[in-house]
């Protein structure tokens, strides 16, 4: 175990990974399992896609407020919803 | 003789996502007989949120045959999600199946969530504790079913539904770590029990497209962030050349009726 996590500050960077993961996925107003977590140098980034605009709003407002700490990236887009334009033929 | 196939999966419905998929559900009935939605229809599993399910693929006028996925169980309201679902006319099968006539051609449609347990040779097993063999029960308790209800259908032309995966080609893209999670080779082996000619599931939202059977069925994984667009259709072409005993006796049954 490294000092790190031991203060009670910031959590080591695998269980940071985990936590918000969990968190995004267990919060039901939020029950998003499409979400990656990764890290990249000091921060967290968040990417995938969501149903909605509120949906990514409300996964960036959770994880700043269950991590104030941690510096966030988002890149979260939202799934498109238009008719197909073709068609697959199986024979 | 063409039938027509539109499906997705994983809408992950609440009042936030209502009316964004209506505008090309409108234009559904001039290219689909039919729409397949292939479970995690709600976000968790509300009554009030498969009401917004109710409402957005309600009405479509084209039938409408649904399993349910993980996220409609989450709330254990499940009983009233499906009733609420039916009201809307959105049929639910759950090791169940429903044969539709679309324009003289039987189309079969069999149906059930699944569960995990992972792929040959790296899956899990009926052995240990009791937590375990329950979930790998659970998961072959599902797959007969399946395979029955696959089996007992007396139609022209059979579509296997399901959330959870029946093959990994569809779940490239996943990590490999959560195969387990995402699928069973057990509901790959009951849709070969049959002569299906299709197999649709979800649930892999990171997955691929395209896979096959081990026994040769076309398997699609429509999960919404998968597909990116509100559907897929899928033409299938009845009587395929090369047809095999079954589809032949299906084909001559319905010309001496
Ligand atoms: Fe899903
Ligand atoms: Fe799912």
């Amino acid at each position: 175990m490294t000092q790190r996590g031991a203060g009670g500050g910031e959590p080591p960077d695998d269980y940071l990974e985990a936590a918000i993961q969990r968190l995004l996925t267990e919060r039901t107003e939020i029950a998003e399992q499409g979400i990656t977590v990764s890290r990249r140098d000091h921060s967290v980034v968040l990417c995938g896609e969501v149903e909605s605009a509120q949906r990514r709003e409300e996964i960036l407002r959770l994880v700043l407020e269950h991590f104030p700490e941690v510096p966030v990236m988002v890149d979260i887009g939202l799934i498109r919803t238009q008719a197909p334009t073709e068609v697959e033929e199986l024979r | 003789m063409v039938i027509r196939i539109a499906a997705v999966g994983d809408v992950h419905l609440d009042k936030d996502v209502v009316g964004r998929f209506r505008p090309a559900l409108e234009q559904l009935p001039d290219s689909a007989d039919v729409l397949l939605l292939a479970g995690d229809l709600t976000r968790h599993g509300t009554e009030s949120e498969a009401r917004c399910v109710a409402t957005e693929f309600g009405n479509l006028g084209v039938p409408v045959v649904a399993v349910l996925g993980n996220h409609d169980h989450h709330c254990d309201e499940v009983p009233a999600v499906i009733r609420t679902l039916e009201d809307a006319g959105i049929l639910v099968l759950e090791g169940t199946n429903v044969v539709l006539d679309c324009a003289g051609v039987r189309l079969g449609i069999a149906g059930a969530k699944g569960f995990g347990g992972g792929f040959a040779g790296r899956c899990a097993s009926e052995f240990g504790e009791p937590e375990m063999k329950a979930f790998v029960r659970t998961t072959s308790a599902i797959a007969d079913q399946l395979g029955e209800a696959l089996r007992e259908m007396d139609c022209d032309v059979r579509v296997a539904l399901t959330h959870y995966a029946p093959v990994p080609d569809t779940l490239a893209g996943e990590p490999p770590e959560i195969y387990p999670f995402l699928g069973s080779y057990l509901l790959g082996q009951a849709i070969d029990s049959a002569p299906t000619e299709l197999a649709l599931h979800g649930h892999a939202h990171a997955g691929t497209e395209r896979g096959t059977t081990p026994g040769g069925v076309r398997v699609r994984n429509v999960a919404h962030p998968v597909i990116k667009q509100a559907y897929s259709v899928f033409h299938l072409h009845p009587p395929y050349a090369g047809a095999t005993a079954g589809k032949v006796s299906a084909i001559s049954a319905r010309g001496s009726s």
